[in-house]
């Protein structure tokens, strides 16, 4: 308890959430990297089927960015519950 | 046309740069056109009445000035964000120069376990009634406390962190039943889904056997792509019967999306009730429509040794939470990703008044206007498909649960 008063009243919550939403974002953002990288090469290798990969593509993405959003509600709730 | 739009923005986000700016610059000017005055009076000597009334008038516009800094929430970019994105007990659309508003203010219905249900057409009469509104939240006023409170313009009640003790009576239970400007939102989404939809059934009857006209060459495309793409690989045989409630889903959540898009409309999906309210129906729709087998997987998980089942009760505890995670997951993604949109937009469109520094740095504001503006732009754009790509998932999910639960032990090994 002293311990999360402290926290909040120097404002390393804050901090906190920064550097979580930076985290975050790194982690979504390689997902989504290494997620294209693969596509595209496959889509590069089967063009014939780049339909199906790109329609599997966008729904992976949006699950990748779905975990990050996650991450960012919780930064957000850190910085606004004070 | 696109380009048509896009500029219609651009000149609508400088708008609101200059007259931000101009505005801070008349209250200025203003002020000292004021002290002047004053000065010229003392000067005067004999018209000290004169001198008072000028003060007078100062005062009363200082009080002025503090409701349209309350009004315009000029000086917290992130309280307007968050007033933005909440539900609200009126639909405000905008403030006039004067400082008057123009919008909706929503009848009060609240129930509580001291006084039952309470209607009350403004915020005034419920506080007379005894339910003193807090930060968009009904609380029950304690027994013999004045019921003197200045009601903002969003028709609630300031009351710093110490206060709240002394009014509140904390053991009353409280319900809001209000109409609400996001179940008002989603009450019209619903008319207009219902519209659309039964125009377009209407045009298949008398239609028959003839190709699809107007608003149904654009509804089935998209009723085609969720059986085919969505459904059938999951429920297989089930399709048919589970397609209302996937079709239901996907329309529902994908017109709330582009509705809280729009200018002045309330975002829907990203309230958590409403998408843990769907998350909910998915899982009873899930539980219900369980076969045997899905149970067995549950409590007595097949191919796991003996004692993480009952010695150690490890594999059905995390296949139990695991039923009541998927539903979680599924409203909070939804959530996240409309909330998440919605911040970006407002946060882009924030930053012309942050450099702006309340008028001092005009400049800034300027120059930071035409970059906030093209990012706003994109990001709008991606949320478009967000708008689409989320439903789209939020389908296919409940599509893969429903399908689970369904699948006999036979057809898997």
């Amino acid at each position: 308890m002293f311990l999360l008063e402290s926290v909040v009243q120097t404002g390393i919550g804050v901090l906190g959430a920064g550097i979580g939403a930076g985290l975050a974002a790194i982690g979504a953002g390689m997902g989504i990297g290494r997620l294209a990288a693969s596509s595209v090469e496959s889509i590069a290798r089967q063009p014939e089927a780049s339909g199906d990969i790109r329609g599997a593509m966008i729904l992976t993405a949006a699950f990748i960015e779905g975990v990050a959003l996650f991450g960012e509600v919780i930064c957000l709730l850190a910085v606004l519950t004070k | 046309m696109s380009l048509k739009n896009f500029l219609i923005l651009g000149i609508l986000s400088l708008a609101l740069s200059l007259g931000y700016s101009q505005d801070h610059h008349d209250q200025e000017t203003h002020q000292n056109d004021d002290k002047h005055k004053v000065e010229e009076t003392q000067d005067g000597g004999h018209e000290e009445a004169k001198k008072d009334e000028s003060k007078d008038s100062d005062e009363h516009e200082g009080s002025h000035e503090g409701d349209a800094l309350e009004h315009g929430h000029k000086e917290d970019p992130s309280e307007v964000i968050i007033h933005h994105i909440l539900d609200n007990h009126n639909w405000h659309i905008t403030d006039l120069p004067g400082g008057q508003s123009i919008g909706i203010e929503f009848p009060w219905m609240v129930y509580t376990s001291k006084t039952g249900f309470v209607y009350a057409s403004d915020s005034e009469e419920l506080i007379e009634k005894g339910i003193i509104p807090v930060h968009e939240k009904p609380y029950v006023l304690k027994e013999g406390v004045e019921k003197h409170f200045h009601v903002n313009h969003h028709g609630m009640v300031h009351l710093e962190e110490g206060e709240m003790e002394k009014y509140i009576d904390e053991e009353a239970f409280v319900i809001d039943f209000s109409i609400t400007k996001t179940v008002s939102q989603m009450i019209l989404v619903g008319l207009i889904l219902l519209l659309v939809m039964i125009s377009v059934a209407n045009a298949y009857k008398k239609r028959e056997g003839q190709a699809p006209k107007g608003l149904q060459s654009f509804i089935e495309p998209v009723v085609i792509f969720v059986r085919d793409e969505v459904a059938k690989p999951y429920l297989g045989e089930n399709t048919s019967k589970f397609l209302p409630y996937l079709l239901t889903l996907f329309f529902f959540i994908w017109f709330a999306n582009l509705f809280g898009l729009m200018p002045f409309n309330s975002n829907i999906a990203g309230n958590i009730s409403f998408t843990a309210a769907l998350a909910i129906l998915t899982f009873i729709i899930t539980q219900v429509n369980a076969s045997k087998d899905h149970w067995v997987h549950v409590f007595n998980t097949p191919g796991v040794p003996w004692w993480l089942k009952f010695g150690i009760p490890l594999m059905p505890l995390v296949e139990f939470i695991g039923l009541f995670t998927k539903p979680f997951a599924l409203a909070v993604r939804l959530f996240a990703n409309i909330t998440a949109g919605h911040f970006m937009v407002l946060g882009l469109i924030s930053l012309i008044f942050i450099l702006g520094n309340g008028g001092e740095s005009a400049g800034a504001a300027f120059g930071i206007a035409p970059l906030s503006f093209l990012f706003t732009v994109i990001i709008f754009m991606l949320e478009m498909i967000v708008a689409v790509i989320q439903p789209f998932i939020f389908t296919l999910l409940t599509a893969v649960f429903v399908g689970m639960a369904m699948e006999s032990h036979d057809d898997h090994h």
